[in-house]
């Protein structure tokens, strides 16, 4: 039997998988209860329950894909348990790539050692875990230090708000620029399908939210995105099928 | 415990409780798999090999938990650690749920629409990953492979995300948008490859700055 698959490995990613669960709907049940007290109607909340649910499905599949790619070299057990938990196929491929090679030998081949296997897993975890010691210590100092500064005054407070979205808007930005101009490691580079498909998920947003606001279609809110997704990606597949290969293959980068 | 501790201050010691727990459950993995199978690394060999990974990985989350904490809020803060994906899914997911309830991310209304918002998604996550491995392996190939009709869809999820997300956004904050793009195509027209993870770093301390400036100049208020 090959133990990258054996019946230890499947027990491990059970493990793992019950952990992430249960710690999950641990915060859910404790958020929810607050919610409550603050009286937050159980509508809203279960909105933003579906509405995840529905946000996540693709890049949940997105990175299922991933979890095949590392399959072939690692076996679809480990891969399956270190995306499950902190890591993205960046982050464990550079862990395993260099595990490998302080071993003299690459992700090409399949792993048939289990010491290699061995060595590639403590990589992973000892590389990966960080945020998780960091957190106990400094998540604490960081949240009051913020309500410090906001609490001050009306201004301070109002400055707060703004630093927040600007940085997110700052996340935002660095992944449409790369579909704009980028090549991303882990995909196709920017062109006229990375454009298209972000302008008519752009387009879907706006035409659904004028939907819910001009229209009064309330209903519709938390399916915006979720839609707005979906269609946008079914764009993309519709333009692959129905525009000449070479302007659908066009990238400019 | 204390009955009079807030509701944030019980977020932060359950969610220590879980990160330590977490952690262990983690390292369980290799050294439950090393002691089964009687084999260990090789100290030097992975000291080389974390040589490697450490410098980066270590940076980056002292990084990511400077930049995603105030954004998440506790309880979303401890779970997204957990799972990952945070920037991709987790932070995306978050800041939706949080627009399109009508909330604060600083109130606590925000904490709690949050943390459900990310506790969804991270059982999602899982569930979808662990049925696609035990029920799909044999047909995900297929959907993925070169050829494949749907492939495109997949390969094209992150600018149908974050366009769809980015949309209700600008809309309404268009001032505080244009800088961190703008200089985020420039960057990219230089340095093509640039990992989107250093990219993050750029743009948000642009985003960041912009908004400073244009606070000062008073083009913006609330």
């Amino acid at each position: 039997m090959d133990f990258k698959t054996s019946p230890l490995m499947y027990i491990l990613a059970a493990g793992v998988i019950v952990f992430v669960i249960v710690q999950s709907v641990f915060f859910i049940v404790k958020a929810w209860k607050r919610g409550r007290e603050l009286g937050i109607e159980s509508e809203k909340m279960k909105q933003t329950v579906i509405s995840s649910v529905l946000f996540t499905i693709a890049p949940a599949i997105s990175i299922l894909a991933t979890v095949l790619a590392l399959a072939s070299a690692l076996g679809i057990v480990l891969p399956w348990i270190r995306l499950s938990v902190i890591g993205n196929l960046a982050y464990e491929t550079v862990a395993a790539e260099s595990a490998l090679s302080a071993l003299g030998s690459s992700l090409a081949n399949e792993v048939t050692d289990k010491q290699q296997f061995s060595t590639i897993a403590w990589t992973m975890t000892i590389g990966s875990c960080f945020p998780l010691v960091l957190l106990p210590i400094f998540c604490k100092r960081i949240h009051k230090a913020m309500n410090k500064v906001t609490s001050k005054s009306a201004t301070a407070n109002a400055l707060g708000g703004i630093l927040g979205t600007a940085a997110f808007l700052g996340i935002v930005a660095a992944f449409i620029s790369r579909s704009i101009a980028g090549v991303p490691s882990d995909g196709p580079a920017a062109g006229v399908m990375s454009v298209a498909t972000l302008l008519s998920s752009m387009i879907f947003t706006i035409a659904l939210d004028w939907l819910c606001r001009k229209k009064g279609v309330k209903k519709l809110e938390p399916f915006v995105l979720p839609i707005a997704m979906f269609g946008a990606m079914g764009i993309a597949v519709l333009l692959t099928q129905i525009l000449p290969p070479e302007i659908a293959g066009l990238t400019w980068r | 415990m204390n009955k009079n501790k807030s509701f944030t201050d019980k977020m932060h010691f359950w969610g220590s409780v879980w990160s330590i727990s977490a952690l262990a459950v983690l390292y369980c993995v290799p050294l439950i798999f090393s002691l089964y199978y009687n084999v260990f690394p090789q100290f030097s060999v992975l000291l080389k090999a974390l040589a490697a990974v450490i410098p980066i990985y270590w940076g980056t989350a002292i990084v990511e938990v400077i930049t995603y904490t105030p954004m998440l809020g506790a309880g979303g803060t401890y779970l997204s650690f957990v799972t990952g994906n945070i920037a991709n899914l987790k932070l995306p997911c978050a800041m939706n749920a949080m627009n399109r309830a009508d909330v604060k991310a600083t109130s606590e209304e925000g904490e709690v629409i949050s943390t459900i918002a990310i506790g969804a998604s991270a059982i999602t996550t899982t569930v979808i990953i662990a049925v696609g491995v035990l029920a799909f392996l044999p047909v995900i190939p297929y959907i993925t492979a070169e050829g494949s009709v749907i492939k495109p869809a997949f390969e094209f999820v992150i600018p149908a995300l974050f366009g769809a997300l980015g949309a209700s956004y600008f809309a309404k904050y268009w001032k505080l948008s244009i800088l961190p793009i703008l200089i985020g195509v420039i960057v990219y027209i230089f340095v093509p490859s640039l990992p989107v993870g250093t990219m993050l770093f750029v743009t948000i301390v642009v985003s960041l700055l912009g908004a400073l400036g244009m606070y000062k100049l008073k083009w913006i208020k609330e």
